[in-house]
């Protein structure tokens, strides 16, 4: 579903942020990121949604490569994504209903069908009674949940979140792991990065980035 | 209804929602863009007006044709028929004019009946003056300088003279108007797509977190683009409804002074506002421009979001 070849990505002369990565997650996977701050996990997480290009080596996402997806290309791909940032990037001016039909909506999809979903998925992350609220009225683990819910609205194939329990407190941080879980259980697959070692508690498959390579769980 | 469709509601959606959570700011911006098109609207409102009241001037203009002076009186009467023959098409009357009864009108006119006593023979030749009747416009200058050419043309003929130069300077001046309106409207039409285009410059900018967002949840350039398109091309619209509002509005105290002004010359003319066509136009051509600053402003501001 998600595979690296030799991937290396370097921004100058003395920013190299991943070398000769290679990696292979399956369908239907959960896997864990991780390593030290400034590893390389958010390049990768970026580079798996074509947020940034490789500098060298093949990435290939849901079969299509993402070094020769064209520019009008990327948005197709994306719509296949749940991707969930450390600092969630709701959009503060809406409601978190607004922000979480925003994936269906930018597809052309009807608002009373997006409005429906929006409701149904902020349901399952037990934030339907505030769907009217904003997100500076959130606590930062609601928040964090709103942006979940944004992100298995359009029902994807491969949720990848980046440090997403990054700001939280343990309570908070457990409720969101629970809910990628219940949506990898759902058979969606999932790349979740972090450096919170009690995330990793049980985790089936870690792999682990230092100073841009891959020093464990690549196979 | 398709997604294409629904995503231009969308966008349409999100255009007036700009609008209304800064209505100060939107009607400001439609206020500097109509006070830019009020000008070249109000003069196209009265070129419109003037255009046909120029066209149904009755000017009769005349030509006078002089027969050289040493063409005996049977010879001179004997051109008639040949100017009659070049007047075929056209509704004139001929008038013979002897030389006798010129130097006599000619003294009771000018009143220099002393010295013209002084000239002993009479100087002046037999002529005849033609009223062209149907020549009713300015455009018509053309045709009368074609008749005066073929006169000229015609055997024992002197001289003859037109007096259609000031019909000339009546279409040189509207063709002057013209161009002058022509230029004004580009030139407010330049600061209407700046105007916009500034406005449009400032939402990418506010809203680039939003742009950011949506086109990380796999919206496409056109759909992050047309929110902006339809913003410029409302405020392009509403700027010219409001423009055309106050040119209309604007007539009903001018045309109380031109009715005072136009009863001393036994008219009735008044200015009308322009017809529904015209104004839809011109409704089409402010949403255009509108459309335009804001697309140049959007593909200058996304290439350097991206």
């Amino acid at each position: 579903m998600i595979e690296f070849q030799s991937v290396s990505k370097q921004y100058s002369a003395h920013a190299i942020a991943l070398r000769d990565v290679t990696l292979n997650i399956a369908k239907g996977e959960l896997v864990y990121l991780t390593g030290p701050s400034g590893a390389g996990k958010s390049t990768l997480m970026k580079m798996a949604a074509a947020i940034e290009r490789p500098s060298s080596g093949r990435i290939t996402v849901n079969g299509q490569d993402i070094g020769k997806l064209k520019k009008a290309g990327i948005p197709f791909l994306r719509r296949n994504l749940g991707l969930i940032f450390q600092d969630q990037r709701l959009l503060d001016d809406r409601d978190i209903l607004a922000n979480t039909m925003l994936p269906l909506l930018v597809t052309g999809a009807p608002r009373a069908l997006a409005e429906q979903r929006a409701r149904a998925a902020l349901d399952k992350l037990g934030l339907l009674d505030r769907a009217k609220a904003h997100p500076l009225e959130l606590s930062g683990g609601e928040q964090q949940r709103a942006a979940i819910a944004r992100a298995i609205v359009n029902r994807p194939q491969i949720i990848l979140a980046d440090e997403p329990t990054a700001s939280l407190d343990r309570v908070a941080a457990a409720k969101v792991i629970d809910a990628l879980r219940a949506f990898h259980s759902a058979g969606v697959t999932c790349v979740i990065s972090t450096h919170d070692e009690h995330v990793l508690t049980n985790a089936a498959r870690v792999i682990r980035l230092e100073h841009g390579q891959v020093t464990g769980g690549a196979a | 209804m398709s997604p294409w469709l629904r995503q231009h509601g969308f966008a349409l959606r999100a255009a007036l929602s700009t609008a209304r959570k800064a209505p100060g700011s939107f009607l400001f911006n439609v206020l500097v863009v109509a006070v830019a098109l009020a000008l070249p609207f109000a003069g196209l409102t009265l070129l419109d007006n003037v255009r046909p009241m120029s066209a149904q001037i009755a000017i009769d203009p005349e030509i006078s044709l002089f027969i050289k002076t040493d063409a005996t009186r049977a010879q001179a009467q004997a051109l008639a028929p040949r100017l009659r023959q070049i007047l075929k098409d056209s509704q004139a009357s001929i008038v013979f004019v002897p030389r006798e009864q010129a130097l006599k009108a000619l003294k009771n006119k000018s009143g220099l009946s002393d010295v013209l006593a002084t000239l002993g023979d009479n100087p002046l030749p037999d002529s005849y003056v033609i009223t062209l009747r149907g020549f009713s416009s300015a455009r018509d200058a053309g045709r009368i300088d074609t008749l005066a050419q073929q006169m000229r043309a015609v055997p024992g003929v002197d001289a003859v003279q037109v007096d259609s130069a000031w019909i000339k300077k009546l279409a040189a001046l509207l063709h002057v108007l013209h161009m002058a309106l022509l230029l004004l409207g580009i030139t407010l039409g330049v600061i209407v797509i700046a105007v916009v285009f500034n406005t449009i410059r400032l939402q990418v900018l506010t809203q680039r977190e939003e742009i950011a967002v949506s086109k990380l949840l796999g919206a496409t350039d056109n759909f992050i683009r047309r929110p902006f398109y339809y913003t410029g091309a409302l405020l392009g619209l509403c700027a010219g409804a409001a423009a055309l509002a106050a040119v209309t509005l604007a007539l009903n105290p001018l045309n109380t002074a031109i009715a005072q002004l136009s009863q001393l010359y036994g008219s009735d003319f008044q200015l009308a506002p322009l017809a529904p066509g015209g104004i839809a136009i011109l409704l089409a051509i402010s949403a255009g421009l509108g459309l335009a600053g804001a697309m140049l402003s959007v593909w200058r501001h996304m290439a350097r979001l991206h």
